[in-house]
């Protein structure tokens, strides 16, 4: 890269941030901001089962695959500025491979039902990435990817289609049920309360990767592309590389959400590719906030429950509250330089003020 | 043979619906930079006051009229209070209208129950029509007709009047036509209700056909997108070809080999959406 700048006529090289300045590799924040309340969520979700109900805890796990969803999606939308209404075409595809694996092919590792998902996921990703893609920019440019988010939209249908049309292998619009626990090898089965703490060392892993990857040279790529995507082109990024890779990234990760989601759950249904899915997807990140890393999952602790709640007192009318938190998400949610403020930076506000603006 | 005619004209009415509807969807889209997604329930909540105004007064054109009215009405509040104040912000006008979509779902669901309704036809429109052997459905030959009117109109406001060439002018260049002094916010807006009022009108006569369910919207809403983005924005005659082409498809996908018809459409959607973005015929709007 320094190579590449520094033959650009009549540009200084120094004034880029290149991968070898610490400055633009990390920005250095304090340990009581970081660390501090990392370990303090941390230590409470850890130790949470010995004193709730598993009800609960079965809704704390269903909160982290949920919260994994939206950071994946917050990957490309939150970052790069890639809107996507078909995010959960990756979660699905996810889920129905894994679910294929242990429930038709015979296999009962976790780890291989994993592994198959991951490469699948990330595989549907690259084939579908090149024509959405090629439509991005299309007549309306990045500010307005119109084209683009028709596509995705489309493959999210076309997806729960296959689904539904491949029944022998996907189980048709029944859709998949009786995934088992899962087993993890060496004959260490999973049952449900041990579940949770495999969903946390997961996510634990899933977000400390993608921790990295948004705090990178590659990451900062990403916000430069989301800021001014010209611009980066001018300094000689590959931006269409850099977007296509992401969205390969985020699939992967959606991928990750929906393998946990089809052991917690057990059973798979062709809307989980569809529209109906990729609507929470989009609404944890838009609630969650862009500007923060974590704001999705605060946005997935609240959504689930939101939704426990009105499952118990308001059955009948759950959709009208859904429907009403996007209107409420995009009308309320201050919106500043493409990005959106949400629950996450509130948060953040709020912890500040306990530690007494110390940090 | 006889089969196959029947079945095409069954296909051509279920075109010209999705004509009206996606006429609708693309003016709004191409006049405005609006992406409605709420499009569909929109269209579910006309059918479902069309088929509430017939069940209770028996007067279909009242029927008609009012449903054109009414989402007139609410897709203008729809615009004013919300979808004005994202002006350019496309994934949020869609994610907002995602939600209204869902919204509208629901209520209807709560007013009028889930189970699907079918509107009887008027007794004036009842009855078939044989010619060579062969029964047509005067119903579906009304829809044909209604669509045809419709698709007359709008192509000669597109193509001779004034308030279409203000629309041709934005869409070529918005900010060139207002500082000509061209009331371009007025226009829009008309057009904008012209296309609400057209789902209206497109719930109530399709109902007979196509029945009313609180979950149609999302249905009607994929179709709609799928023959907008295969006919193109900003021309009448490119809405109509990608409703026959999808209108067609769907319907004799469905009678000859049922389960694999959507399925189709789609990937025409994506085969046009990679080879030719704008569609068929269709200028580049944005």
């Amino acid at each position: 890269m320094d190579e590449e700048l520094s033959q650009i006529p009549g540009g200084p090289p120094i004034a880029v941030p290149s991968p070898q300045d610490p400055a633009a590799r990390r920005v250095p924040r304090p340990l009581i901001e970081t660390v501090l309340p990392i370990a303090v969520v941390a230590v409470i979700v850890l130790l949470l089962p010995l004193f709730i109900p598993s009800f609960v805890s079965s809704l704390v796990t269903k909160m982290m695959i949920f919260g994994l969803f939206g950071l994946s999606l917050n990957l490309i939308w939150g970052y790069a500025n890639i809107p996507s209404f078909g995010h959960a075409a990756f979660f699905g595809v996810g889920a129905y491979t894994a679910a294929v694996i242990v429930t038709k092919a015979g296999f009962s590792n976790f780890w291989f039902s994993m592994l198959i998902a991951i490469l699948a996921t990330a595989a549907v990703a690259a084939i579908l990435g090149v024509p959405a893609f090629r439509v991005f920019g299309v007549g309306a440019g990045a500010a307005n990817p119109i084209y683009f988010l028709l596509a995705t939209i489309a493959f999210g249908e076309l997806l729960s289609r296959m689904a539904i049309v491949m029944r022998p292998v996907t189980g048709g619009s029944t859709g998949i049920s009786g995934i088992p626990k899962p087993d993890l090898g060496l004959g260490a089965k999973v049952s449900a309360d041990q579940y949770y703490y495999l969903v946390f060392a997961i996510g634990v892993i899933c977000l400390f990767l993608m921790y990295r990857i948004v705090n990178s040279h590659y990451g900062y790529g990403l916000r430069g592309i989301h800021d001014n995507e010209r611009r980066m082109q001018a300094l000689g990024y590959n931006t269409w590389l850099y977007k296509y890779t992401s969205w390969i990234v985020a699939a992967v990760f959606g991928g990750v959400a929906g393998v946990l989601f089809a052991y917690f759950g057990s059973t798979l249904v062709p809307n989980n590719l569809s529209m109906v899915t990729s609507d929470i997807s989009f609404l944890l990140v838009i609630l969650g906030g862009t500007t923060v890393f974590f704001g999705p999952l605060v946005a997935a602790v609240f959504y689930v429950g939101v939704e426990y709640f009105a499952s118990i007192y308001l059955p009948q009318r759950w959709p009208l509250i859904f429907g009403a938190l996007f209107v409420i998400a995009i009308m309320m949610i201050p919106w500043t330089k493409g990005r959106y403020q949400g629950l996450g930076p509130e948060v953040l506000r709020l912890w500040k003020k306990v530690t007494g603006g110390a940090a | 043979m006889s089969q196959a005619l029947v079945t095409g004209l069954n296909g051509l009415s279920y075109a010209f619906i999705l004509f009206l509807l996606a006429a609708g969807f693309s003016l709004t889209f191409g006049v405005m930079g609006v992406l409605n997604l709420a499009h569909g329930a929109l269209y579910m909540l006309g059918a479902y006051i069309g088929l509430q105004i017939v069940n209770t007064l028996d007067l279909f054109w009242l029927a008609i009229i009012v449903a054109a009215a009414a989402l007139a009405i609410i897709g203008y509040a729809l615009y004013a209070f919300f979808l004005k104040r994202l002006y350019g912000r496309v994934p949020e006008q869609g994610v907002l209208t995602i939600g209204v979509a869902i919204m509208i779902a629901n209520i209807v669901l709560w007013i009028w129950g889930p189970r699907a309704k079918i509107m009887q036809t008027p007794d004036f429109l009842t009855g078939v029509i044989t010619i060579g052997g062969l029964s047509f459905p005067i119903y579906r030959l009304f829809v044909c007709g209604v669509g045809l009117v419709v698709l007359g109109l709008l192509w000669y406001i597109q193509d001779r009047t004034r308030a279409g060439a203000i629309i041709r002018a934005g869409m070529d260049n918005k900010d060139m036509t207002v500082s000509l002094g061209i009331n371009y916010g007025l226009v829009s807006t008309l057009v904008f209700l012209l296309g609400m009022a057209l789902a209206g009108v497109a719930g109530v006569i399709g109902a007979p056909i196509t029945g009313a369910y609180p979950t149609m919207g999302d249905n009607l809403l994929l179709l709609t997108l799928i023959v907008v983005v295969v006919g193109g924005t900003g021309y009448i005659q490119g809405t109509m070809l990608g409703a026959l082409v999808i209108g067609l498809l769907d319907t004799f996908g469905k009678a000859y080999i049922p389960q694999v018809a959507l399925f189709f459409a789609w990937i025409v959607f994506l085969a046009v959406l990679l080879i030719r973005p704008s569609g068929l015929i269709g200028r580049k709007v944005f």
